[in-house]
């Protein structure tokens, strides 16, 4: 007879197994303030508890947690999958698949994008090559006539000297060439005004 | 007090999460606004969260009602991570379908109708009262 009292769900309420006290947790009093005056005689009292209603209220509560719990590990179990199905699932396979061809076609890509470029480049070196040669060749040419240039005036300058020589006043012309001098005396000076005309003609000294 | 510096460490996990209700920041006086987050239960009510899962506007607007909205692809992979929900926070889900309704909920109701019903009644008594004396008068 005792167990069957027991069981039923009134009991619960007949023998609380805890009876905690309120204690003060919050608020802005510090520990060493005192009582406010309006409150000096007050005694806290939790609000007043409807048996029948409390019954009707564990009830739904002990339902409401039982339900809570079936949907945690409902919803648990949904996370476990979906981390399964991320990492090792078919999909999983599949994407890993499709990466590495993507890898595969891009790294080829790449290949023919060093080839052409480096045919490109092949072709600007030759052509620079050809360039500098050419360069160098000109160069070579440009020297060689300056040179030549330079040999023919030097050849005309002992030529003009050779025919200059034929009129050097040496021992033997010596007397010849004075006379000459004596006979013809030559009159260097000259008139200018201010227009610019020359006047040659001058009385002889 | 206790000193909470430890406890806001970057990588600190000694708590658990939960799902409660933040006051987002508009500093307007009298003009609440909640935001349904996913924190740590160390954390103040409204510094950094974890996740915001939705909001919840307290005040009704001009058609009376009251708008909240979730998340709930991010709240099922909260709560299957081990997240509690407060106790505001689950009524408001067991309201929107998506928990069994609360057994508060129920009891609140279940006492304002009692209340109306007691209300009504007096006032059918008063008025049979006063039917009475008047009646008693004549």
């Amino acid at each position: 007879a005792n167990q069957s009292i027991l069981h039923c769900p009134a009991a619960r309420l007949l023998s609380p197994r805890s009876a905690v006290l309120l204690e003060a947790v919050r608020g802005r009093k510090s520990r060493g303030d005192p009582v406010a005056k309006s409150k000096e005689g007050r005694i806290k009292e939790p609000p007043p508890v409807d048996p029948v209603e409390m019954v009707v209220l564990r009830e739904r509560f002990s339902e409401y947690q039982l339900i809570m719990r079936a949907l945690r590990l409902e919803f648990k179990e949904e996370v476990l999958r979906k981390k399964y199905q991320e990492e090792t699932g078919s999909m999983a396979e599949e994407r890993a698949k499709q990466e590495a061809e993507e890898h595969r076609a891009l790294m080829a890509w790449n290949d023919q994008e060093n080839q052409r470029l480096l045919k490109l480049r092949m072709l600007r070196l030759q052509k620079e090559k050809e360039e500098a040669e050419r360069k160098w060749v000109e160069a070579d040419i440009q020297r060689e006539q300056e040179q030549q240039e330079l040999i023919t005036q030097r050849e005309r300058e002992i030529l003009q000297l050779q025919e200059d020589a034929k009129n050097f006043i040496t021992l033997e012309n010596l007397d010849q060439r004075i006379e000459e001098a004596l006979d013809n005396p030559k009159n260097y000076n000259f008139a200018i005004n201010k227009q610019g005309r020359v006047v040659k003609q001058t009385v002889q000294q | 007090m206790v000193h909470l510096s430890s406890f806001l460490l970057k990588n600190y996990h000694g708590g658990y999460v939960v799902i409660r209700l933040a006051l987002a920041g508009h500093k307007q006086a009298n003009r609440p606004f909640y935001r349904i987050v996913a924190a740590y239960n160390k954390r103040a009510r409204d510094s950094k969260y974890i996740e915001q899962l939705g909001t919840y506007d307290p005040l009704p607007n001009i058609y009376n009602e009251k708008l909240v909205s979730f998340n709930f692809d991010r709240i099922k992979y909260w709560i299957g991570c081990g997240a509690h929900p407060t106790q505001s926070a689950a009524k408001l889900l067991g309201l929107a379908g998506f928990f069994p309704l609360h057994p508060m909920t129920i009891t609140v109701a279940e006492r304002q109708r009692a209340q109306t019903l007691q209300a009504e009644t007096s006032t059918a008594e008063e008025d049979m009262r006063e039917q009475s004396q008047k009646e008693a008068d004549v």
